[in-house]
Formats: C-alpha cells, sequence, structure tokens
C-alpha cells in the first residue's frame, strides 16, 4: 500500500463522514462478548437479510456501560438514536423487525445514555 | 422528525409505576388524537436516579421529573404540541460525563484505521509532524497540566522534556499498558476500543523526546486488546503511520508489543523495564529515573494508556482548552471504572472535580436493589476508602490524597452496608502480599506479618495490641519498601484504621463483626417462632447442615455450617437470624 500523506487523511475524512445511512452498531469489546455480543450481532445479520432491511450492521468498543451490555445502538432516520441494553436474541430480533423495519422504538430495552 | 417520548419510573422503593403510567399517557394521547404523531416509550433506563416518574421529550429533550397523571394535559398542550417547556418544571438536565479519553470508544470500529481517521484521527500527528518542533510539543503539555493517568500524576510535559534532554541518542518510548488494580478496566476498554488513539499519542510523544522505538506493554489477560493494538500498528505500517519517514516526514519510529505475564508489580516502572529486556520483573531503587537511564539503560520514557489518549486531543484543540477544564491542580478528565455494589457499573468519564456523590448516586445510580452505599474504595491496593459522609468530596489528585486515599488508576469500588472493613483491608493486604516480588524485606515480611494480625481480629482473636501492631508495621512499610507496591500497600489498612476504627474495636473486643460478614464472628440461627417450615433453608445448604423435616420444623448444625449465608438469602419471612 502506497504512504499516506496529509491529503489522504482529508480525503479518507470525507469519505467517511459523507452519507446519511442507516446503521447499527453492536458493543464488541471484552464486556460486550462476553455478555453475548456475537449472538446478537449474527441475529441482527441474519435479520436484516430476512427483512432485505437497509441498514449497516458495524461493530464497535464499549460505550461504557457496561452493565446494561450487550448495547446495541441504531440510527435509522428520521428517528431519534438509541441505545437498546441488556439485548438477547429475541430482542435482536424486535429491533430489526419494528425499529428498523417498522420505524417503532422498542418499549422497555432502552437506555438513555447521556454520553456528550 | 416526529415527537418521542421517554417514559420511566425511578423510584427507588415500591412497585414499578411505569407500565400504569403509559397506559394513562397513551390513553390521554389517544383522546386528543394523537397517537400516530407521537411515539410513547418505557425505557429501561434514563439516566436520573429516585426522583419518581421521569418524562423525557424528544428531540428537544425536555425532561420532567416526579411527574403525576394530572400533569400529562399539561405536558402535552405545553411540549408535544407547542414545543415549549414547561416555566419552572422542566430542566434540560446535561451529562455530567465528559467524554476526552473515551470520545470514540463506542463510536467508531476499532479495527477500521478508516474510522478513526473520519473522526480526525492522526491529524494531531500530522500538525506536529508539520509544524511542531519537539521542544514545543513538551511545552504544549506542560501547558495543558496533563498529569499521568497511572495514578502517581507526574506531569506529562515535564517527563517528555526531562527524557528529551536526557544524554544519549538511542532513546525509547513505552505504554504501560499493564493495569493491574482490582475492579480497574479503563485502559483494557480504552486499548480494546479506541487503538489508534493510544498510538496516536505514542508517535507524539516519541517524537517529543526524540525515540526511534517504542514499546506497548500490555498485560496478556487481555487477548482482545492485544489482537486490535496488533491490527492496528499493522494497519499504521501499512500505510506509513508508523515505520520510516511516517507522513512523508523526516521522522520515523517503529512501535512493538511485549506481553506482561501476570504480575502485578510489573505495572512499576523499573520492573516493568526490567520484564521488557527479558528479566525477572523485579523493581530497581530510583533515581536514576528511566527518564534518564531506562530500558536498556537508556533514557525511557513511560506513558499509562489513558494520558496518551488524551494527547492527541490536546494537539488538536489547544493546551489552553484542556487547561480550562478540571480544578485548578489537575486538568482535564478520568476515567473511573465503578464497581462493586452498584446499579450502573462500567466507565465513566468525568472532568477532575467532580464530586464522588455526583459518581456514584448521579450518573450510576447508587446502590443495587434497596440497600445503602458505605464507601467507596478508589486506588486499588494502593488506595484507601472514603467514607459516605465524604462524597461531596471532589475527585482529583490532591483532594483523595487528603481524603487518605489516591486517585490511582481510576478503579472505584462501591461497598454497601453488607461490607465488612476489616474484611476488605484484609483483601487488598493479601493481594498485595501475593504480588509482593520478595526483593526487599519491608514488603516481603511487613506485608506477611499485618496479614497474620488481620486475620487474627477477623477470627476474633485480635487484640488492641494487634492494632497497634498494624499501625506500626505500616509505617515501617511504608518509609522503607523500596518501590510503590510496599510503601503503598499499607494504605488500605491504614485508611479502614482510621475511618472504621470502631469496627476494628468491634471484632476485638466484642468479637463481633458488624457488617455480619467474617465467618468466624458470625452464626445462623432459626428463630422457630418465626419459622414457616418451608424448607427453603434445607434446600438452599450446600453443606447439609440444615436437618429435620416439614412438620418438626429445621435445626442448622453449627459444626457443619460455613457461615455461606445462603440460608438467609432464601428465607422469605426471615426467620434465619444472623448475628
Amino acid at each position: 500500500m502506497t504512504k499516506m500523506t496529509l491529503k489522504d487523511l482529508e480525503a479518507i475524512k470525507q469519505k467517511q463522514n459523507a452519507p446519511d445511512r442507516n446503521w447499527i452498531k453492536v458493543g464488541f469489546s471484552t464486556c460486550g462478548i462476553a455478555a453475548g455480543a456475537r449472538e446478537v450481532y449474527d441475529t441482527l445479520v441474519e435479520e436484516s437479510r430476512k427483512h432485505n432491511a437497509d441498514v449497516e450492521i458495524k461493530k464497535c468498543g464499549c460505550v461504557g456501560m457496561c452493565s446494561a451490555e450487550p448495547l446495541v445502538e441504531v440510527h435509522v432516520k428520521n428517528m431519534p438514536t438509541v441505545f437498546y441494553g441488556k439485548v438477547d436474541k429475541e430482542a435482536a430480533t424486535k429491533i430489526m423487525e419494528k425499529h428498523v423495519c417498522g420505524k417503532m422504538l422498542v418499549n422497555d430495552r432502552i437506555y438513555d445514555l447521556k454520553l456528550k | 422528525m416526529g415527537k418521542t417520548v421517554y417514559l420511566k419510573d425511578t423510584a427507588i422503593t415500591g412497585k414499578d409505576r411505569t407500565r400504569d403510567f403509559y397506559g394513562v399517557f397513551l390513553g390521554i394521547l389517544r383522546e386528543k388524537g394523537l397517537e400516530s404523531e407521537v411515539q410513547l416509550v418505557r425505557v429501561a433506563d434514563i439516566g436520573i436516579y429516585g426522583q419518581g416518574i421521569v418524562v423525557r421529550i424528544l428531540p428537544e429533550g425536555f425532561l420532567y421529573t416526579n411527574v403525576q397523571d394530572a400533569d400529562i394535559p399539561a405536558i402535552i398542550t405545553e411540549s408535544l404540541i407547542g414545543g415549549k417547556p414547561i416555566e419552572g418544571k422542566s430542566s434540560l438536565h446535561p451529562s455530567r460525563q465528559l467524554r476526552i479519553v473515551l470520545r470514540n470508544c463506542g463510536i467508531i470500529d476499532p479495527e477500521s484505521i478508516e474510522d478513526y481517521i473520519a473522526q480526525d484521527g492522526y491529524q494531531a500527528l500530522a500538525k506536529v509532524l508539520g509544524s511542531y518542533k519537539p521542544e514545543k510539543v513538551a511545552e504544549e503539555m506542560k501547558a495543558s497540566g496533563l498529569r499521568g493517568r497511572g495514578g502517581a500524576g507526574f506531569p506529562t510535559g515535564a517527563k517528555w522534556e526531562i527524557t528529551r534532554k536526557a544524554a544519549g541518542t538511542q532513546k525509547y518510548i513505552i505504554c504501560n499498558g499493564d493495569e493491574g488494580d482490582p475492579g480497574a478496566y479503563m485502559d483494557r476498554s480504552v486499548l480494546e476500543g479506541d487503538p489508534h488513539s493510544v498510538i496516536e499519542g505514542m508517535i507524539i510523544g516519541a517524537y517529543a523526546i526524540g525515540a526511534s522505538k517504542g514499546y506497548f506493554y500490555i498485560r496478556a489477560e487481555y487477548p482482545l486488546a492485544i489482537e486490535r493494538i496488533e491490527k492496528a500498528i499493522k494497519q499504521c505500517r501499512d500505510r506509513g503511520i508508523l515505520g520510516q519517514n511516517i507522513l512523508g516526514s523526516s521522522f520515523s519510529l517503529d512501535l512493538e508489543i511485549r506481553l506482561g505475564a501476570g504480575a502485578f508489580v510489573c505495572g512499576e516502572e523499573t520492573a516493568l523495564i526490567a520484564s521488557i529486556e527479558g528479566k525477572r520483573g523485579y523493581p530497581s531503587p530510583r533515581p536514576p529515573f528511566p527518564s534518564i537511564k531506562g530500558l536498556w539503560g537508556k533514557p525511557t520514557c513511560i506513558n499509562n494508556v489513558e494520558t496518551l489518549a488524551n494527547i492527541p486531543v490536546i494537539i488538536l484543540k489547544g493546551a489552553a482548552w484542556f487547561a480550562g477544564i478540571g480544578t485548578e491542580s489537575s486538568k482535564g478528565t478520568k476515567v473511573f471504572a465503578v464497581t462493586g455494589k452498584v446499579k450502573n457499573s462500567g466507565l465513566v468519564e468525568v472532568p477532575m472535580g467532580t464530586a464522588i456523590e455526583d459518581i456514584v448516586y448521579g450518573i450510576c445510580g447508587g446502590a443495587l436493589s434497596g440497600k445503602s452505599v458505605k464507601a467507596i474504595q478508589t486506588g486499588g491496593p494502593s488506595g484507601g476508602v472514603i467514607p459516605k459522609e465524604f462524597f461531596q468530596t471532589k475527585v482529583d489528585y490532591e483532594s483523595l490524597q487528603k481524603m487518605g486515599s489516591i486517585m490511582g488508576s481510576g478503579g472505584m469500588i462501591v461497598m454497601d452496608e453488607d461490607d465488612c472493613m476489616v474484611d476488605i483491608a484484609k483483601f487488598y493486604l493479601g493481594f498485595c502480599v501475593d504480588e509482593s516480588c520478595g526483593k526487599c524485606a519491608p514488603c516481603r515480611i511487613g506485608g506477611t506479618q499485618m496479614l497474620r494480625l488481620l486475620v487474627r481480629v477477623t477470627d476474633g482473636e485480635g487484640t488492641q495490641k494487634d492494632l497497634e501492631q498494624l499501625e506500626q508495621i505500616s509505617v515501617a512499610m511504608q518509609k522503607a519498601s523500596l518501590c510503590g507496591l510496599g510503601q503503598t500497600a499499607p494504605n488500605p489498612v491504614m485508611s479502614t484504621l482510621h475511618y472504621y476504627r470502631a469496627e476494628y474495636d468491634a471484632h476485638v473486643n466484642k468479637k463481633k463483626c458488624p457488617a455480619c460478614k467474617c465467618e468466624h464472628l458470625i452464626r445462623f440461627m432459626i428463630m422457630s417462632e418465626k419459622c414457616v417450615k418451608c424448607g427453603m433453608c434445607f434446600k438452599a445448604c450446600p453443606v447439609g447442615a440444615i436437618s429435620g423435616n416439614r412438620e418438626s420444623g429445621y435445626l442448622i448444625d453449627q459444626t457443619k455450617c460455613t457461615r455461606c449465608g445462603q440460608c438467609f438469602e432464601v428465607c422469605k419471612p426471615r426467620a434465619i437470624s444472623r448475628s
């Protein structure tokens, strides 16, 4: 690979930050994985295929609320971006069906984390 | 975007009324024909505790606490339809957290360098290499007031300057990721969640001190952190961010990983250096400090993971910005790993000078299930306890020291009324005795003897003379030990003796453990007048110490009982006494 310069950094930044897409992030640090993030991730991927959902599923580090892991952050256009905590297979299915496809937030699962 | 309403009953005691309230709210929305425009959601946690039913309106963020059914129509007309807060009743409740170190944790994919670059990653490095002289980088750090986050709080800028000025052409930079304090895992999370920020901080540090080689020292117990740092280093090498002529400049640096093999003492910098050199992890006397004579006798700068993660942001946003956060002597933020008997355990990053109560109650929601918090322990085995009476103390290096504890690496363990302070002191001292390398006598012998005395106290054989002796040995260890491990090992004992002398006295004089924790000083008995003969205790007892049947009732055989307390926990009518 060619060596990067300052210009390349700018180019990558532009490219990464460009489009506003729907995404889901699953906490994939030790705390998340120990609590079952892998199963949640796999379920989300499988369900998104099933529903042919327009959403990118990504992995990320620990946001800090380790007691609520597995944590899943969901961003769908025209809806508030929310964290779902203690997500299991069932909840992951619901998130895909109700939130991503049905544009309805899922009850009793949201952790209102104020990180900023 | 339509409106969203979050609901949650945050009352600590009593029945959870969230569902009932949800029903009432939804009913009123339906009456007004708004149910399709407003999304009503019951949430699992709203970030506020003990303030009745809490309602939050999004996207504006209006917040109402202690809401009654009668308040609903006003909230609907004013805030949902009118889009305004109700005067005097709404608060915006800004976050108490400020995320500098954890800025990217949970935001980016840690295995993607592009994700990091998109969050201004490596911009600070480009700025430094493009327009800063090494001296200016160290100056900037000094001006920012950043102090080492590993616990001791040595000013980072000064450390860099000393290493830079030290004689010699070959210099090294080391990232200390040997996080060993029980209950502390901030560094692991940063390494796992945002590895590139640490690498960037390290390259900037290496440039400032003139190092061409750097080492990550990470404990082998963190396999995922190691894997992610390995990947990140490879990505950097492939893209010319590490190696020869970084980002086209004349500066070159390579990084390697060394694994710690599980010794706590290797977090001490001289022992860490010995470990990297392939020697046994023994500390050596300082001076000479590693900045003058470190790895293979060359000037070496050792920085903690959290310290390094701060650096890119300081360079980008400026020293003055960073110096504006925190207190007079402690700048910036600190990440705490809050664990123990607390509702929300996890990582919390707050500006220096935040009160302990804001962290324990405000952010973490206080004690677990109805118990009350008794104290916190900070600084791991080198720290001390802070009783809840002093929770208005602000967290910074000096204030915590004044309280007889230390900032430490950032472990904060919450203890409730069921925790015995003598037992806590015994636990931490036992940890240090296990981890003592044995090189110097004060630590090796002093620690063992103190532990012996503490065991006597918790076994109910202690005397007042033992307590005096504990204090004497503590002072000797603090003064005469070779490294930080031995010098600070008595701190948990000293601090619990200071704040909880009465508990020690109860163990010694009355042979009683007030928290009912020390197994030799308590006994469990079934009170026949309260017993309903349900047999739950009989089933729960793991050692078969409970005999009897549902007709005649049950009895605990004190010779077989191990005082595990399981019968006490399962007994619904509270017919088992613990004394």
